[in-house]
């Protein structure tokens, strides 16, 4: 298993320079940079203050050395300073993180909760109505957007109620109530999509071993449903259901953006979007790095989880 | 009559003459209540400020509405009264101010015991430094990374501090508009003590409102300042400007009464029926944002370096259609100058109709296509151009209308959308043919608009249009003392530059911003940029 584990962080590390090269050099391959944003407020162009700025920001040195120096920065513990802000990145990305993951985290606790019960009932309820009820509901969540399903929400409250959550970020400690209910809605708004994804699949990975002989055998013996579907059905149907979680929750830190945007959450996602606007390259490139560190241990989590939940699964060393 | 009566009579007939003179409320009207102090406002903010608080660096309504609170300028557009003109500027910085010389100098006399935020004295020094940095004086103690106004101070030979509590502005020839400029919400003077830089994260001003947190985009947070320089104001304990990106989402928070007041710009003729029909008590105010649309067209480019080109496309483009097409009718028809009630300058109704593109839509398009005939293109065979636009709705929506439009007298335009990121860049640099622009302007006046964006070798005339008689036109206009004579000549250059289809107007844009009504002395201007300092400000609450 240790073997395992660190032949995994030694991809993973290979994994994330290659991102650093890619990040950067797509940074750089898109038009404009942050002075032509900045000109952009200020309506007009000067060629020579533009190459003054680009000096002040150090982006008028070769690609290369540019680099280096981020690379450089990050073993040094240091991210560099946003171009935009002025301010250290650090300062800039670390309140954002806890919005996004508390958010990413919450949806797919939706998720499941939604997505995993459905999915075994559909299941096991093959061809009922209660079954294409279920399948509607989720193919009606694959098919919303989750920041349509937000701003419906927001606009039936507003509608109905006159109120909406608050749009300024309230922190737990601050008033745990409100923070709660600021991060439920948009937590049902993306978690839906995701528990359709989760229900299908868990209903089709139930249906495949609803059909094995030792099924076949359990029922035989005369155990009752709720031994046969939980212990014999789900634990051996469940490996592809946690792989798609492990996916989605990855994919939910920096797929949040139009969902932080609606809710108007300052997470990392709707920041990201605002950064790679503004061409903040220090931020981008942190960010990105930020995302696929947790793509990785996300993955990591969930091939480790394997062997836990299903003891076939071992792993060499 | 006894003396007492006589003493309680005079009373009250002096009484009844100052209600008179200061407008008491009329019949059925309910009288203006007391302003009360306290309570903090909460207001929509569209996205972040762009260089946080360095208003002398960008040309943004994102950036003066949050911002100007935390600055005073010399003098100020009267918050109070909707439309600006030389007669609504009253001082602030500046207790008073005279000009000169036959408007040579401008000189202003400061108040007294006036502190920045961080307890500095504020002095004549302050205002010097201010626009020796402005104008980028030889000698100037500091640089701006960005001046996108420097053009506004051309004509001032020096700033003279003479002492700490007198300023000269030494003028090259007379020039009235400078007040107004000085008044805009883009002319804040800034602390002399302060590196300008450090206004992009932070906010050492004289206003009434000192920075208490800005959250890099979640909100931005001000608190009363307890030394602000008039007495009893602000009447605000607190301002708190509440980013929010979606325009969705700013609106079911005004509905929901999250914010106080919408953002300035924001709210369409549709959007505010909709808040008026939800909120019956919403107070919708339509006022001009000082931001038209218009055509630019590349003048030293092919088909449009040839003058029966551009007055082509302004032929065909009709204006009301436009307003009625992408505003719902909301937008205010006008040339160069945004013409009564929402600007001063702007040309008569009955004057335009002579204009190109102002007749009737049928005839209008019977001249384009006429003109384009000449040129040698037709429906048939029509000129084949890219027209460039900026990726925002706005734009887009204006362009797709411009391409149907001069499809029907023979030109055939493919829109090109540009990233914000490089659609300055690419109008500076002339990289394109046609483009569907939207131009805002700080002031309501001819010499900010037409140095800015018409006079030959300006940064922001992008269509390169250079004309030595118009150029002339713009320097008789600018030392003309006189307002009538002033107002006739620049009708003169209004009708001279649509006749040169030099940048063709096609709306002025009209906001209904919306507040609750609990809002009081919140009084949108006819230019956005304007009327953000919030002094005046209360809440009924």
């Amino acid at each position: 298993m240790k073997t395992y584990i660190a032949q995994r962080l030694g991809i993973a590390i290979l994994t994330l320079f290659g991102m650093s090269v890619v990040i950067f050099v797509l940074l750089r391959l898109a038009p404009g940079d942050i002075v032509d944003v900045l000109f952009s407020a200020a309506g007009y162009v000067n060629p020579s203050e533009k190459q003054a700025i680009l000096k002040e920001l150090g982006m008028d040195k070769p690609y290369w050395r540019q680099y280096v120096e981020w690379i450089t920065q990050i073993f040094h513990g240091d991210l560099g300073k946003s171009y935009r802000y002025d301010l250290p990145a650090w300062q800039i990305i670390r309140p954002l993180i806890p919005v996004t993951v508390e958010l990413a985290i919450l949806s797919t606790i939706v998720a499941v909760l939604l997505g995993v019960p459905t999915g075994i009932v559909s299941a096991v309820r093959q061809d009922s109505t209660l079954d294409y009820a279920m399948r509607v509901f989720s193919l009606a969540g694959l098919s919303m957007p989750s920041f349509w399903l937000g701003m419906v929400i927001i606009l039936t409250l507003v509608s109905w109620l006159g109120w909406i959550p608050p749009l300024t970020y309230v922190r737990p400690t601050e008033n745990f109530w409100l923070h709660s209910v600021q991060f439920l809605l948009p937590a049902l708004a993306v978690g839906y999509r995701s528990s359709a994804l989760i229900m299908r699949i868990t209903r089709s990975a139930m249906l495949e071993v609803l059909r094995e002989d030792y099924i076949r055998t359990a029922w035989a013996k005369g155990q009752n449903e709720r031994a046969v579907v939980w212990r014999h059905a789900l634990k051996n149907a469940i490996l592809p259901v946690v792989t798609v979680i492990g996916i989605e929750f990855a994919f939910l830190i920096g797929g949040l953006v139009v969902t932080e945007t609606v809710f108007n959450l300052p997470g990392v996602a709707r920041f990201l979007v605002e950064a790679i606007l503004w061409r903040d390259y220090p931020i981008v490139q942190n960010l990105v790095m930020f995302i696929a560190i947790v793509v990785i241990l996300s993955n990591l989590a969930v091939d480790l989880l394997y062997g836990v939940l299903d003891p076939r699964v071992r792993y060499a060393g | 009559m006894r003396p007492r009566t006589m003493v309680f009579l005079l009373a009250g007939v002096g009484l009844a003459g100052v209600l008179l003179l200061n407008g008491a409320p009329a019949i059925g009207q309910a009288p203006a209540k007391a302003p009360k102090s306290g309570g903090v406002l909460t207001l929509a903010q569209r996205e972040e400020t762009p260089q946080g608080f360095a208003i002398h660096e960008t040309s943004t309504v994102s950036t003066t509405w949050p911002a100007m609170p935390c600055f005073s300028n010399l003098v100020i557009f009267d918050p109070l009264k909707q439309q600006e003109a030389t007669d609504t500027v009253i001082g602030e910085l500046a207790e008073k101010w005279s000009w000169q010389d036959n408007y040579r100098n401008l000189v202003f006399f400061l108040r007294k015991g006036v502190k920045w935020h961080d307890g500095q004295p504020f002095t004549s020094k302050d205002v010097k430094f201010t626009f020796d940095m402005l104008r980028e004086a030889p000698d100037a103690p500091a640089k701006l990374r960005i001046n996108p106004r420097k053009d506004w101070y051309a004509n001032v030979q020096n700033v003279e501090a003479p002492d700490p509590h007198t300023v000269i502005f030494h003028l090259k020839r007379p020039q009235p508009s400078l007040l107004l400029m000085l008044a805009s919400g883009y002319t804040p003077v800034y602390a002399a003590h302060v590196p300008p830089a450090q206004y992009r994260t932070a906010c050492v001003g004289t206003g009434p409102y000192k920075l208490k947190e800005w959250r890099k985009g979640e909100f931005i947070e001000y608190v009363k300042n307890p030394d602000y320089f008039v007495k009893g104001r602000p009447y605000l304990d607190g301002i708190k400007y509440v980013i929010i990106k979606e325009r969705g989402t700013r609106v079911a928070a005004l509905q929901a009464g999250q914010v106080d007041a919408a953002f300035p710009g924001d709210t369409s003729k549709t959007t505010a029926e909709q808040l008026k029909k939800a909120v019956p008590q919403m107070v919708i105010t339509r006022a001009a944002e000082n931001v038209n649309e218009n055509v630019i067209m590349n003048t030293k480019k092919p088909p449009f370096d040839n003058v029966k080109a551009r007055l082509a496309v302004a032929h065909a483009i009709d204006r009301r259609a436009l307003n009625q097409a992408v505003h719902q009718g909301g937008a205010a028809i006008g040339v160069s100058m945004p013409s009564k009630p929402w600007g001063v300058w702007g040309i008569l109704d009955k004057d335009l109709a002579a204009l190109p593109g102002y007749g009737k839509p049928a005839d209008e398009k019977a001249a384009g296509k006429k003109l384009m005939a000449e040129l040698g293109f037709s429906p048939d065979k029509p000129a084949k151009v890219e027209i460039v636009t900026r990726a925002i709705a706005v734009y887009v929506d204006m362009a797709s209308f411009i391409i149907n439009e001069l499809k029907q007298i023979g030109i055939e335009a493919t829109l090109k959308q540009i990233e914000t990121a490089q659609w300055h860049a690419m109008a500076t640099r002339g990289e394109y043919q046609i483009g569907a622009n939207l131009t805002g302007i700080g002031i309501d006046d001819p010499d900010a608009n037409y140095y800015e964006n018409f006079a030959c070798n300006s940064p922001r005339n992008y269509t390169f249009y250079c004309n030595e008689q118009v150029t002339a036109m713009l320097d008789t206009q600018s030392g003309e003392i006189d307002p009538k004579k002033r107002l006739a000549l620049v009708v003169d250059i209004q009708k001279k530059l649509e006749m040169d289809a030099a940048r063709p107007t096609l709306t002025w844009r009209v906001d209904n911003f919306a507040q609750w009504p609990h809002v009081k002395n919140l009084v949108p201007h006819n230019n956005f940029y304007n009327y953000g300092r919030l002094q005046e400000v209360w809440v009924d609450k």
